[in-house]
């Protein structure tokens, strides 16, 4: 016991975190926030985007090479860029992080609306559904389940890069692994990488659950028995 | 209560029209079936009377009414449709589904309640189903379910694309029956689309027979068709059978019965050998007064010498006076007997032999 606690009292400080609880706490609300905010307004953004693409299907080759290209870009470049025009602002961050998240939610947006079977929207004409409404209450529920597949993928992702934020003066618990690298030689360093590690994987973990939940509880009618 | 005036449909991209000046007339409460080879329009035909499909040319009109005078969507709305997938909601409960149209219309919610308790009876639906969701239900309870979501506005017209198609033999039938025994008490101006010549004749009040290219061969009722076919294309059409679907129309009521070697129970064996003689049977059937006890082999009465303590058999097949010929003939083939006895409500009749079924088969 005492051995352990020797060796890790090499490289690591309890009294660090005890003594800045109130900090981690903020920061990880911070993590939160950004995440919730891109996830948010990415979400807005493809929601648009993708209904642009069902009604004019040529603007959807277009629309996925523009979001694919954005997926593509190392987030570090993209701030680069943005700082001269937007400034160390959450502005910045949340245009490197919603751009991450378009072409994940509007590939599963449009998928899951694809997917909606022909005999469905048959019968939803036949019985004198507009376009419009037939959209928002059949279409729409039935690619739930794809679309929150998507946000769940959207969500870990942009948790995982709201740390590189930090670049920029926020990143929520990337703040704490960029201080640890800072003074890396340091016990309080490695405490610091090892706290904001931990935490964005228990944040990812924890987002992740409670989507499926949310997913489960939206669409009771999915995963049901067949009968027959 | 439906006209149809030289409709034509030409589809982009192809010459010829799949639907071509066809005018055909649907009365009130009349139950028309559609039917015909693959390409022959008749879905087509079925899908401009709701205008999921729009006419090149040609007037529709519904009850005094052009179908275009109202918008696509609200003329929808006034007119039952069922298709072959049903294509129930999968996310809504059943009682949702049916909900569909009425909720559409902005019905109130206890009137939308009041309905789906009564549709529920309607086409036989246990109530503690209504809360179950599409995939949770077998193919002929959703069958049963579309046509009720149909039916929830109380539509005057209903119409059926393949409604039966996807079902397996035995849960058609049923809802075969099903459909009938709703229309007699519905009364809705029906019109049905199906490839199958014999669901056409057991459900039309008239049958609509196309070719290809939405070419009218026949318009008239199944038994007049069968008789009669009006082109080499229709009597192909029906079948090398076409006698035999015919007994299907003919209930048994309209055939004089034979009163068959029925001898009772305490007749000697030489006025049983006479009875066999005169009906060239090897057989003699047993009852009196309007019953019939069963049958005994030539061998078994001659071995006994009499019937006392002879073992009858009973007759395996029995019809009542209101089943068809066709039944008759089911009965016969496959009885030992080669005749069957039919009864009217429990009382014995007479009896059909084959010779009877097959000249009307002839004629």
């Amino acid at each position: 016991m005492t051995l352990i606690a020797q060796a890790a009292s090499g490289w690591f400080r309890w009294d660090w975190i005890t003594n800045n609880a109130d900090a981690i706490w903020d920061r990880t609300l911070e993590h939160v926030y950004l995440t919730a905010l891109a996830v948010g307004i990415g979400l807005i953004i493809s929601l648009v985007l993708s209904v642009v693409s069902l009604k004019w299907r040529p603007t959807y080759q277009p629309i996925t090479w523009v979001t694919g290209i954005l997926y593509t870009i190392p987030s570090l470049a993209l701030f680069a860029f943005l700082v001269p025009v937007t400034g160390l602002s959450v502005l910045t961050a949340e245009i490197g992080l919603v751009s991450y998240t378009l072409l994940i939610l509007i590939r599963n947006i449009v998928t899951g609306i694809d997917a909606v079977p022909a005999d469905v929207l048959e019968s939803a004409a036949g019985m004198g559904y507009t376009q419009g409404r037939r959209f928002w209450d059949i279409e729409l529920p039935i690619a739930v389940p794809v679309i929150i597949t998507g946000i769940r993928i959207a969500t870990v992702t942009v948790i995982g890069l709201v740390t590189v934020t930090s670049l920029i003066g926020l990143g929520g618990l990337g703040f704490f692994i960029l201080r640890g690298l800072q003074n890396f030689s340091s016990p309080i360093g490695t405490t610091q990488i090892f706290i904001g590690t931990i935490l964005s994987v228990v944040l990812a973990v924890a987002a992740d659950v409670s989507l499926a939940g949310i997913q489960r509880w939206l669409t009771p009618w999915a995963n049901r028995g067949v009968a027959e | 209560m439906i006209e149809l005036s030289d409709v034509s449909k030409t589809f982009r991209g192809t010459d010829a029209p799949a639907v071509g000046r066809l005018s055909l007339n649907v009365g009130v409460g009349e139950t028309v079936v559609l039917v015909g080879p693959s390409g022959c329009g008749k879905t087509t035909t079925l899908k401009m009377i709701n205008r999921l499909i729009e006419p090149t040319s040609g007037t529709i009109v519904i009850d005094g009414q052009s179908v275009t005078d109202v918008p696509a969507h609200e003329l929808r709305r006034s007119i039952g449709y069922v298709i072959q997938q049903i294509g129930l909601f999968p996310h809504r409960t059943i009682r949702q589904n049916i909900a569909t149209v009425p909720g559409l219309l902005g019905w109130e919610k206890w009137r939308v309640a009041d309905r789906i308790d009564e549709l529920a009876d309607l086409v036989d639906i246990n109530p503690d189903m209504l809360d179950r969701y599409p995939s949770e239900l077998s193919g002929g309870e959703r069958q049963r379910i579309g046509v009720a979501r149909a039916l929830a506005a109380d539509p005057p017209v209903l119409l059926m694309d393949e409604p039966f198609g996807a079902v397996d033999p035995i849960v058609r039938a049923r809802l075969q029956e099903g459909l009938l025994s709703l229309q007699e008490r519905l009364h809705k101006t029906i019109v049905l689309v199906t490839h199958d010549i014999d669901e056409a004749i057991l459900l039309g009040d008239r049958v609509a027979i196309l070719n290809v290219g939405g070419h009218l061969e026949q318009y008239d009722t199944p038994a007049e068709i069968l008789r009669s076919p009006a082109s080499p294309f229709v009597a192909d059409f029906l079948g090398t059978d076409r006698g035999i679907k015919r007994l299907s129309l003919i209930p048994i009521r309209d055939i004089e019965l034979e009163h068959g070697p029925v001898v009772s129970a305490d007749a000697g064996s030489e006025e049983i050998e006479q009875v066999m003689a005169a009906s060239g049977v090897d057989w003699i059937a047993v009852g009196s007064d309007g019953q019939l006890d069963g049958w005994v082999p030539r061998e078994d009465v001659r071995a006994a010498g009499s019937l006392t303590g002879v073992a009858l058999r009973p007759f395996e097949t029995t019809l009542d006076i209101s089943d068809s010929l066709k039944e008759a003939l089911d009965a016969v083939v496959s009885s030992h007997t080669s005749v069957a006895a039919v009864f009217e409500e429990g009382r014995y009749l007479g009896m059909l032999s084959i010779d009877t079924i097959s000249e009307e088969i002839v004629q």
